[in-house]
């Protein structure tokens, strides 16, 4: 009977691709901060752990020319939540990396672990899904890029083919210059989200919305956007008519579960109320900081 | 009194914990952090079905895994029951098994990989039986028995048992029936509280070692070195004298580790394997096997007069016991003693029922019965002040007990500081509620306060103490230190009655060999009864000690005095002798140290048949009543259901506090834990299986939930003649009022009285918004 586990430590990407190419048991390790615990649990226990921990560059957040910022796969938790070059919408990621379990997994886990795992309470799915970021994959066909919402494909799945990983996080600039929120229910400090949202918004000189992006998670199997019912709220001032019209919106596409943390029924109540204050807790960000640039003081950006 | 006073040298100190350093800084030795040469590593095969019969076993693919020892099942086994109140228990199943997570077998290995391979290996060959998973399946009329063979158990007394319920009994006093007529007003409710983990740091964990000459040495978590010793003794049929105790650290028990948990099995696989075993348990299967707070259901009705004057209260309690009796009869009965409160009430009926269900073991749990009873009895309070329109304050302190009143039963109560508690309350809350920021908008605010009482004492317990030749001063009992922090405070005590610093007093470590006996560290008992036999055991030294003085001073005993910092000198004079200098004369004199010891029981007042007819209680000895009230702001999100609690506030009847700090820590740790209770923590079943045996699905309150401020009220105006410098217990009574007063809080922020607990933000939203809810709770097919 060989029930034992090995481990690999390659430093190179091609390495870890034939490793994973000749094993379909074999598992990257991460951080470790899901895999590890889930093996504790005896829910999953995989022939070869494959450690990324050697790879070189793969754990760096680096701005890029046209104004995005990559996050590789092995940023931790804590790294990008402490991140002080992301710009307008792209905030949204260290706002969720701020929210996520303890400051012991913070220090553990990492993005790509956390965005394979693909789990729709998690808050990285959600913050990544707002900011229209793109997932990079390297594997055994080469290498691609597959936009947020088409890598989160059901409940744990993702669009990684077998024997592809994560490298990296693409968070696209943001010309809208917009401010974030992320909004988090949890039964207790530390928990995954009951039902979480993520917005990103920026207002107009005369207090109208100027863009917004709002992602929902924790009420689905995947993080869910209505970038319509987005639009619908462009060009006007915020009302609560407005965000219950975008709540009402994500509500019909959502599809909660019952679980420990709540039932289907009440994150289907809280999913508009969770949504409306994170759009107004971001609005009102933008307007203080606007007011903080220009010296004029809030003004614009509370809802009418 | 001398030149110096009697300002005290140990006894109102806040001494550090002894322990405290060692436990910050990650050194501290728990069961699992040893290792003996040889070691094997144990591990369990429990059921993984509800109820059923075990046909047979096949235990080749186990025995097969390599570095396997001894693989165990019932079979290899004395045949014996054992429980203190029935005898319903084996250390593994026999013939049966009752909750998903109950032991089955054991292996003992060379790894723990091995061990815990091996244990999955374990084939059973179960035929699976109808099951009850709740107090209403247990309850129906042709329910399944839990123990079909519950007629053939030696038990303590009959105690009226019937079908799943194995344990009734009940408390009358006045006229209950006659009573209702005159009541101006009458609340009537059914209040529900779940089963809560203990949630301790440490998972249960125990290191035995045999020796060659038949001896095991047990290092593990428990609540009492002699408990188990007995225990295992009985549960493995050997003598006493072959089972040698010891407490390493222990990280947490709260009740939880108040009876055995895996030493028998670790010594039963010792003993076969003829080598060291430690098992150390998971925290999943620490939750799944072990012990939980009894789920209750109570209906409560309660009658009073217009002015508020209670007049009769009633009440019937069901707590739901788990698979196997444990220490449920008293648990239950003790709720029941609970059930009327610290309050004034000439007519009561209570009764109460434990009850066999195909769960785990329900316990012992910080508060023992209490805050099930506390938390129907303190929101029915409420219910009944806001029905009279009066003040829920006024309406406790109108009714409150008084020195010289009658707990339900008739014991007397000497020391009482309720109303002295709820009158601190009152002024620390109307100084500071109002200064408190205002509630974020959308939230809304709500005070909320409860009166809280519980026990200090039962059972027995000894001390001894010596000099040794240094003149410090040696000091055993055999008290274990869960975390309460006895290791501090009992020193503490024997120090003062000899006017040294505590540091002069060393505390052993407590070993069955060696230690004078204590039953548990439990029923806030420690301070006060083992603190009482330090001190007896201290005063006898200290008489030893004057009467060497004396001849080495040539003067009478009557003409000493102890100075501080350890010496004794003629009253008024500066002529002395130090400690060191009489212990020297005494090692000469009679060939070792002074020394002192003693021994006692509780021999207080006790329950009164003239006063109330008391049927099947589980005990008829307890303790001294310990008071206090506690009072909390809370903010309501109406948007989501969210609880915050802004600030608490809980006053106790302290008598005298030992250590100050110390006790405020017991305050504050109670009060996070009943946050925990009202909030949050429930052990959810789903088809007789738990649903969220982890941390990732069962949240208890962190640093972060826990609110900004606790404060603890120290109230010492009641001294306890009986107790160690007038000390009593606190170490549970902080978690009584909590829920209550939540509940409380909860119904003036928002106008909703919830009737269940915990308070999750579904169940408070779906309370707010009048919908039946959905929230996640036990359920079965």
């Amino acid at each position: 009977m060989d029930h034992a586990m090995r481990f690999a430590e390659p430093d190179s990407i091609e390495e870890v691709l034939s490793l994973l190419a000749a094993d379909p048991e074999a598992r990257c390790l991460a951080g470790g901060a899901t895999l590890v615990a889930m093996m504790n649990a005896g829910l999953t226990a995989p022939s070869l752990l494959v450690s990324l921990r050697k790879l070189p560059g793969l754990a760096s957040i680096d701005p890029q020319a046209d104004g995005a910022v990559r996050v590789g796969a092995m940023a931790r938790h804590a790294t990008v939540a402490a991140h002080d070059g992301f710009a307008g919408a792209q905030a949204i990621l260290a706002a969720a990396a701020r929210r996520i379990g303890h400051p012991a997994i913070r220090t553990m886990g990492t993005i790509g672990g956390s965005i394979s795992h693909a789990d729709p309470s998690a808050d990285y799915p959600t913050a990544i899904t707002a900011a229209d970021a793109v997932v990079e994959i390297a594997g055994p066909e080469g290498a691609r890029a597959v936009p947020a919402d088409e890598f989160f494909v059901d409940w744990l799945e993702t669009a990684l083919a077998p024997g592809e990983i994560v490298t990296g996080v693409v968070v696209p600039p943001d010309a809208t210059d917009a401010a974030v929120h992320y909004e988090k229910f949890t039964r207790a400090d530390g928990d995954f989200a009951t039902v979480a949202a993520a917005a990103c918004v920026a207002l107009a000189e005369d207090g109208a919305v100027a863009a917004l992006r709002v992602a929902a998670g924790g009420v689905a199997p995947t993080p869910i956007r209505r970038r319509e019912a987005e639009a619908a709220l462009i060009g006007r001032p915020l009302t609560e008519d407005g965000l219950a019209a975008l709540g009402a919106a994500l509500a019909d596409l959502s599809d909660p579960i019952d679980d420990m943390r709540g039932s289907a029924d009440y994150r289907r109540r809280l999913l508009p109320r969770i949504v409306g204050r994170a759009v107004r807790r971001a609005a009102a960000a933008f307007t203080a900081r606007s007011g903080a640039r220009s010296g004029t003081g809030p003004q614009a950006g509370g809802v009418a | 009194m001398s030149a110096d006073g009697d300002a005290p040298t140990s006894v109102g100190l806040s001494s550090p914990r002894i322990d405290g350093a060692e436990k910050a800084g990650g050194k501290a030795k728990y069961a699992d952090d040893l290792s003996a040469p040889d070691m094997l590593y144990g591990a369990i095969a429990t059921s993984p079905i509800p109820a059923g019969r075990i046909l047979g076993y096949d235990l080749s693919e186990a025995r097969a895994v390599p570095g396997v020892v001894a693989v165990l099942t019932a079979e290899d086994l004395p045949q014996r029951r054992v429980g203190s109140f029935v005898k319903d228990e084996t250390t593994l199943a026999r013939g049966r098994v009752r909750y998903v997570g109950e032991p089955v077998a054991a292996v003992a290995a060379e790894t723990r990989e091995a061990a815990e391979l091996a244990a999955q290996l374990v084939l059973v060959d179960y035929e699976e039986t109808p099951a009850v998973c709740s107090l209403d399946e247990a309850l129906a009329a042709d329910a399944p028995r839990v123990h079909p063979e519950q007629a053939d158990y030696a038990r303590q007394g009959d105690a009226a048992a019937e079908g799943n319920v194995f344990w009734s009994a009940e408390i009358v006093e006045g006229d209950p029936d006659a009573a209702w007529a005159e009541c101006d007003v009458v609340v009537e409710e059914v209040y529900e509280t779940p089963a809560q983990y203990h949630a301790y740091m440490e998972p249960c964990s125990a290191l035995v070692e045999p020796d060659l000459g038949g001896r095991f040495t047990v290092r593990s978590a428990a609540q009492s070195i002699f408990y188990l010793q007995g225990r295992i003794s009985e549960e493995l049929d050997l003598p006493m004298a072959r089972i040698r105790c010891v407490a390493p650290r222990i990280g947490g028990g709260f009740g939880g580790k108040n009876g055995v948990n895996v030493q028998p099995i670790a010594v039963a696989l010792a003993r076969v394997a003829e080598r060291p075993v430690k098992i150390t348990l998971s925290r999943s299967q620490d939750i799944e096997m072990l012990r939980s707070r009894h789920p209750a259901r109570i209906r409560m009705k309660t009658g009073a007069k217009a002015d508020g004057t209670l007049v009769a209260r009633e009440a019937e309690l069901w707590f739901d016991a788990g698979a196997y009796v444990d220490e449920s009869p008293a648990v239950m009965s003790f709720g029941l003693l609970c059930s009327r409160g610290p309050y004034r009430c000439p007519n009561v009926r209570v009764r109460g029922h434990a009850v066999y269900t195909n769960k785990l073991k329900a316990g012992s749990f910080r508060g023992f019965g209490n805050p099930q009873a506390t938390f129907a009895s303190e929101s029915q309070l409420d219910a009944l002040a806001r029905r009279l329109g009066l003040d829920g304050l006024a309406l406790r302190r109108r009714n409150a007990m008084a020195p010289g009143d009658h707990w339900l039963g008739g014991q007397r109560v000497d020391a009482c500081a309720m109303r002295e508690c709820l009158d601190a309350l009152e002024a620390r809350m109307a100084a500071e509620v109002p200064a408190l920021p205002p509630p974020e908008e959308g939230w809304a605010r709500g005070v909320g306060v409860s009166g809280l009482s519980h026990i200090s004492g039962l059972m027995g317990t000894s001390a001894a103490v010596n000099l040794r030749s240094d003149g410090t001063v040696a000091l055993s009992t055999g008290v274990v230190d869960i975390g309460q922090g006895s290791d501090t405070v009992l020193p503490q005590i024997c120090a003062e009655a000899l006017r040294l610093p505590p540091e002069a007093v060393a505390y052993a470590a407590q070993d069955t060999d060696s230690s004078p006996y204590n039953w548990k560290t439990a029923a806030s008992r420690i301070t006060y009864t083992a603190g009482r036999a330090v001190m007896q055991a201290t005063v006898e030294m200290r008489q030893r000690i004057l009467e060497h003085a004396a001849e080495l001073l040539e003067c009478g005993v009557g003409d000493l005095e102890l100075a501080p910092g350890g010496a004794v000198r003629i009253a008024g004079s500066d002529r002395s002798v130090s400690f060191r200098e009489v212990a020297a004369r005494a090692f000469n004199r009679i060939g070792g140290p002074i020394m002192g010891q003693h021994a006692f029981a509780f021999d207080g007042p006790r329950f009164d048949p003239k006063r109330a007819a008391m049927s099947n209680f589980a005990f008829d000895n307890l303790g001294v009543y310990v008071f206090g009230a506690v009072g909390l702001v809370a903010d309501v999100d109406r948007e989501t259901g969210k609880i915050v609690v802004q600030k608490v506030w809980s006053a106790h009847d302290i008598g005298r506090a030992v250590n100050p700090q110390s006790a405020e820590g017991q305050v504050q740790g109670a009060v996070v834990q009943g946050l925990g209770y009202a909030l949050l923590e429930e052990l959810i079943w789903e088809d007789g299986r738990l649903a969220n045996p982890s941390f990732m699905d069962y949240k208890i309150p962190d640093g972060l939930d826990a609110p900004a401020a606790i404060t603890p009220i120290l109230v010492e105006d009641a001294p306890e003649e009986t107790g160690p410098f007038g000390a009593k217990g606190v170490g549970e009574a902080g978690i009584v009022g909590v829920a209550p007063a939540l509940a409380n809080a909860v119904a003036d922020a928002v106008g909703v009285r919830l009737t269940r607990i915990p308070m999750t933000s579904e169940r408070v939203l779906d309370a707010i918004e009048g919908r039946a809810s959905e929230a996640p709770a036990s359920r079965t097919a």
